[in-house]
């Protein structure tokens, strides 16, 4: 597991998101911010450079005729 | 005779096409509950009941004249209050859309109206469908009909409560990581989650969109089917939707299961989110009762559950953030406390990390249909009974193992029926998995289970 960053770094990691919290709010992401990081840590794995995700692009959706009526 | 409101779609669309049945009297029969009852569950946040008994007497005059368009002419059904229906307002129980009156219908809502449907009005929801329960938003949330004091599940809680009050025979869901089965079980009601692209959500508030699923809530798997042959097919203007030819769903409805192989994912039931030994029960008890209607169990080995809901998650937060950082960054206090807690921690989600895990659905998907190649169905239950109705720390739904998130992941039909009542009176599930656009094997064998059970004859008393 990569080092755990500090709540100062979530808040900076937050603004350069353009997530400028009220401070009320930053117990939030910083709590919520750690759960998703377990899950984060977890999915990163090496995979093939070939291994498409699910969201790659259908070209035949974009076909004339099958755009919006 | 039955209460008017308490008849099926069935039942009810059956006795329009004798004229034995007015459209008129059971939208006033529903329209009478809702306006009675309702103050103890808080189901529906907006009521049509104007235009509700003006499409009554419409129908009602077009079936005198030439006979029901189609089975569900003259029934009245509601909508989750995140689908459009052409000037009343769609809230998603936001304080962010609180006057959000959309132009137009959703796709959904054109094939119910076409189909000749009563619109009642919309039903409670968590907040765009994803943050509950919720006190601190636009309205409060829906409670069950089984025990007011408990939470009919989410986030199509109003929902599933209506249909199983009384209150609608019908109505529309959405479901992203269970929120439409997870509300129709502890509701003790059916309702099914489709196959990824086969009903259109155009017109539907998203949550996720690569996971977000709209479909119907019946108080039989019967009426789901009938609901489900009015919404299905393809939409040029979903993204998602699939070009695929829609079979007969009520034709499916057999009654005969004998042959049908269920495969149970015993691993995940048994040591990675072993439900109670009550829920267990019961669905070894369902299990038994497709043993004697001809049908045979095996257990099945799935990917473990823990990466299907760090797939599914890590997905949902980068969507739902991409959907939400415009108000988050400008207005993040109109939002309910749960909702933004869930959603926040998007902003920091890498694209790396988002790609992963789009990477790993795709192998947990293949991994699914392959399991779903060795046996006909999977069979688990949808979750425990209803739990009390009070406030949850938001982080749950981090931190709990989810037994219908899987199916998001993969996209597979899965439906969710009554299984009995537990101790306290409160409905057990279970839950029916098919492949990939194969509804009519789920429907049948849903519909099979009924049949041979007494719990559709059992409904809460108000």
């Amino acid at each position: 597991m990569s080092q755990t960053p500090s709540d100062d770094d979530i808040k900076r990691l937050a603004r350069e998101a353009g997530l400028d919290l009220p401070a009320e709010f930053m117990p939030e992401l910083i709590e919520a911010y750690g759960h998703v990081r377990q899950m984060t840590e977890r999915v990163r794995a090496a995979r093939p450079r070939g291994d498409e995700p699910a969201h790659v692009f259908v070209a035949s959706a974009f076909q004339p005729g099958k755009d919006k009526r | 005779m039955t209460e008017l409101a308490f008849l099926t779609i069935a039942e009810a669309s059956h006795l329009i096409a004798k004229r034995e049945l007015s459209p008129v009297e059971l939208t006033e029969a529903c329209l009478r509950r809702i306006e009675t009852l309702d103050s103890q569950l808080d189901s529906f946040v907006t009521l049509t009941a104007e235009r509700a008994r003006a499409e009554a007497r419409a129908a009602e005059t077009a079936i005198m004249a030439s006979g029901p368009r189609s089975r569900l002419h003259g029934i009245p059904y509601c909508l989750k209050d995140i689908f459009d229906a052409a000037g009343i307002r769609t809230t998603a129980m936001s304080k962010l859309l609180a006057d959000n009156v959309p132009p137009r219908d959703s796709r959904c809502q054109e094939k119910l109206a076409a189909a000749g449907g009563v619109l009642l009005g919309k039903n409670a929801t968590w907040e765009f469908a994803h943050g509950g329960p919720s006190w601190d938003i636009l309205f409060p949330p829906a409670r069950n009909p089984w025990d007011c004091t408990c939470s009919p599940a989410g986030s199509s809680s109003g929902s599933a409560a209506a249909v199983a009050a009384g209150f609608s025979p019908a109505t529309l869901g959405s479901d992203t990581g269970g929120s439409i089965r997870g509300p129709a079980a502890a509701c003790g009601i059916a309702g099914l989650k489709p196959t990824y692209g086969l009903v259109s959500r155009r017109g539907v508030l998203p949550n996720c969109f690569s996971q977000d699923h709209a479909g119907p809530l019946a108080w039989t798997t019967e009426d789901v089917a009938i609901l489900l042959q009015v919404i299905a097919g393809h939409d040029p203007e979903d993204p998602g939707s699939a070009d695929v030819a829609i079979p007969d769903y009520s034709a499916a409805l057999t009654g005969n299961v004998k042959g049908l192989i269920i495969g149970v994912p015993t691993p995940w039931l048994e040591k990675e989110a072993p439900p109670s030994a009550a829920t267990m029960a019961a669905f070894e008890a369902a299990l038994d009762v497709f043993r004697g209607l001809g049908a045979s169990v095996r257990p099945v080995t799935l990917p473990p559950i823990e990466q299907f809901d760090d797939a599914k998650k890590i997905i949902a937060i980068s969507e739902l953030f991409t959907i939400h950082a415009d108000d988050l960054r400008k207005r993040p206090e109109l939002f309910g406390a749960s909702l933004r807690y869930r959603i926040i921690a998007g902003a920091l989600v890498r694209a790396e990390d988002y790609i992963q895990a789009m990477r790993l659905r795709t192998e947990l998907a293949r991994s699914l249909q392959a399991a779903l190649s060795t046996v006909d169905l999977l069979m688990l239950p949808t979750g425990e009974p209803a739990r009390k109705l009070e406030p949850i720390h938001p982080s749950t739904l981090f931190t709990q193992p989810s037994l219908t998130a899987a199916f998001n992941v993969g996209g597979n039909p899965a439906l969710s029926v009554c299984s009995g009542f537990d101790a306290r009176g409160l409905p057990f599930s279970l839950q029916i998995v098919g492949r990939l656009f194969d509804e009519a094997t789920v429907l049948r064998a849903g519909d099979a289970y009924e049949k041979a059970t007494p719990w559709r004859d059992k409904r809460p008393v108000l």
